[in-house]
């Protein structure tokens, strides 16, 4: 069975990254592992075998027998929810509704969703031990994995249920309940006939539902089974982000395997005493990164008290790695992100 | 800057837009200013520099003559209704206010205009010298600053669109508003404000914006020398300067803020934003 490796966590902090780092670092332990990255630097991408062409299809690494790189494309998200799960004429009339557009952008889950999917549908092929997801930065907290429930709801008539205020309407129905007095007054504040023009977008979507729904318990069954690692660093804002997933992973039946803790400093730095004979500048200097690295190393124990998280660190580097030794190098002294301490496996080959 | 009606703040996430708009409003107070400060987000950052437990959508005063509040999308549409509409009654539960939500959800610009209404609505109220909005992430102030202009196009009659009228002028207004870009002197963050800044320029929402970069550490005036963590911290030092160094040269004018070393609480980090805007501005 191939094992999925979600690595989330607040944008900034080095998520694609570590995600790649991890993903050297299982190829070398002798896992076929496949790295589905998002919108990697240009250098990055081509430490990964990715040349300029970065495409949505697993590129096996020239250099690295068992690793593979692709794309996670969220960008037409909605556009394949239409023209999968919809018939053709109606897919074609959403594809071109003003609304479509609009409604994608304000449903961050919908680029979720689509990542999701994409992911989903490798780590079912059965061709990886491992399929590392470096998750997308519009994500916020845990909207990867409610995004497949999020997303049927939305199509499913949530919007629709709101707008008339009943039950699920059909079209004739929503022609009667547009006479409502309640619906003239939203009509007149906006001047047009806006409200009818959405309600009928929201009908022709809701034909996605039944595909969306069950393609979204699928999704959701491999994300709950999935390894959470949870990248961030020691700054109050990403912090609180790791905390959200210790917090509301559960919800979804799943729980973090990791927190990393990406870009910390020595700890040797804490309490070492220069020699008399030293610079005053430099004294100050080193006082100055030391009190930076207690407060990190503080916030990751207070971090792995109060979640009972598993802490792993990767250190500060001057210059973030750009090639596979350099990417394999920053986890040289993190043993909790070994193969062998997430429990992954390498697959022996059936009938071979 | 202080002296506007209305400064939008916005940044990337995580690199100290609230921490920057809660030393602002911290200063602009000091200066003697009635000043309102809203969230405009989900995040429980402005309300931590502030020093206060949580924000509601009614204005709490903070300390003397700073007052701060979060914007609820819901009760904001509700106020909407009730002061423009005449409806009484309403609560959130109505099912006016959820047709307006699914709208909001649905139709471009909706939920936009009735956020960035009320920042502007208490502008135009003229109940305080100064509004600070901690405002929503670069990657989406553009679809917010916008909204004017999209309801505009989007329904060419109407009440909405009379005010959409209004809310542009303000916006565009250089006596009334200022636009701020926090940014850190990274690539991530470096890049994002070279393009919202871009973009700004192309669409001529608001005036020139002025930029902030947070965070940036001084030149270290001697040589590595030594040995152990002395040279080593050293060498981070040079290292963190001269990569920080580089993307400032990216970036056009701007307001440089130091890195705050070791533990400070967030009301800390906040007073000594705001010594430190005091002594640039």
């Amino acid at each position: 069975m191939t094992e999925a490796v979600l690595v989330t966590g607040a944008g900034g902090v080095g998520k694609t990254t570590v995600s790649a780092a991890i993903g050297v670092s299982l190829a070398r332990a002798g896992l076929r592992t496949l790295v589905l990255t998002v919108d990697p630097a240009r250098r990055l991408a081509s430490a990964l075998g990715l040349g300029d062409e970065l495409g949505s299809e697993p590129f096996p690494h020239p250099d690295e027998p068992n690793l593979w790189a692709a794309m996670l494309d969220s960008t037409q998200s909605w556009r394949s929810v239409a023209i999968r799960h919809a018939d053709p004429d109606v897919a074609a009339r959403l594809v071109n509704n003003e609304f479509f557009l609009a409604a994608s952008q304000h449903f961050p889950a919908s680029q979720s969703y689509a990542a999701a999917d994409q992911a989903a549908t490798f780590v079912e092929a059965g061709a990886w031990d491992v399929v590392v997801v470096d998750t997308p930065p519009s994500a916020g907290g845990i909207d990867f994995f409610t995004a497949p429930a999020d997303m049927a709801d939305l199509v499913g008539g949530r919007l629709l249920r709101w707008l008339t205020g009943g039950p699920l309407p059909g079209r004739r129905f929503f022609y009667r309940t547009a006479a409502k007095p309640v619906l003239r007054i939203a009509d007149s504040v906006l001047g047009s006939n806006l409200l009818e023009r959405v309600a009928e977008f929201l009908l022709d979507l809701r034909t996605t539902y039944d595909g969306v729904a069950d393609r979204g318990r699928q999704i959701e069954a491999l994300l709950s089974r999935a390894k959470t690692l949870v990248v961030t660093t020691a700054d109050p804002a990403p912090i609180t982000e790791a905390a959200r997933f210790y917090r509301d992973l559960p919800e979804v039946g799943s729980v973090p395997a990791a927190v990393i803790f990406n870009r910390s400093l020595p700890q040797e730095w804490i309490g070492f005493e220069p020699p008399d004979d030293t610079d005053t500048k430099l004294v100050e200097n080193l006082a100055r990164w030391a009190s930076e690295s207690l407060r990190q190393s503080d916030a990751r124990a207070e971090f792995g008290a109060v979640h009972k998280a598993v802490v792993a660190t990767i250190p500060w580097v001057a210059e973030p790695p750009t090639d596979l030794d350099g990417l394999a190098g920053l986890l040289a002294e993190t043993e909790e992100l070994t193969a062998r301490s997430l429990k992954l496996e390498p697959k022996r080959k059936m009938g071979a | 800057m202080l002296d506007k009606r209305l400064l939008v703040v916005s940044a990337q996430g995580g690199v100290g837009k609230s921490a920057v708009s809660a030393g602002l409003a911290q200063l602009a107070t000091r200066q003697g200013k009635r000043v309102l400060v809203i969230d405009m987000g989900e995040s429980a950052g402005l309300a931590a520099h502030l020093g206060v437990r949580d924000l509601v959508f009614d204005p709490i005063e903070v300390r003397p003559d700073l007052h701060a509040m979060r914007l609820i999308r819901s009760d904001s549409l509700i106020e909407y209704l009730t002061l423009q509409l005449s409806l009484k009654g309403l609560n959130r539960f109505s099912r006016v206010a959820r047709a307006f939500d699914a709208l909001a959800t649905a139709a471009p610009a909706v939920r936009e205009i009735i956020s960035i209404g009320k920042v502007l609505w208490e502008v135009r109220e003229r109940k305080w010298d100064l509004v600070i909005a901690d405002a929503p992430p670069t990657g989406q102030i553009g679809s917010y600053l916008r909204a004017p202009r999209s309801i505009s196009e989007l329904v060419p009659t109407g009440r909405i669109e009379r005010q959409a009228a209004w809310m542009g002028e303000t916006l565009r207004d250089p006596d009334s508003t200022e636009m701020v870009i926090v940014s850190l002197a990274e690539e991530l963050p470096t890049t994002e404000t070279r393009q919202t800044l871009a973009w700004l320029e192309t669409n001529e929402l608001v005036p020139e914006p002025m930029v902030i970069t947070n965070r940036v550490v001084p030149e270290l005036a001697t040589a590595a020398k030594g040995r152990g963590p002395v040279r080593d911290a050293a060498i981070h030092h040079r290292s963190v300067y001269v990569e920080q160094q580089k993307w400032l040269s990216e970036l056009p004018p701007h307001v440089e803020l130091p890195y705050l070393f070791g533990l400070l609480t967030p009301t800390e980090v906040a007073a000594r934003l705001s010594d430190a805007l005091e002594e640039s501005l």
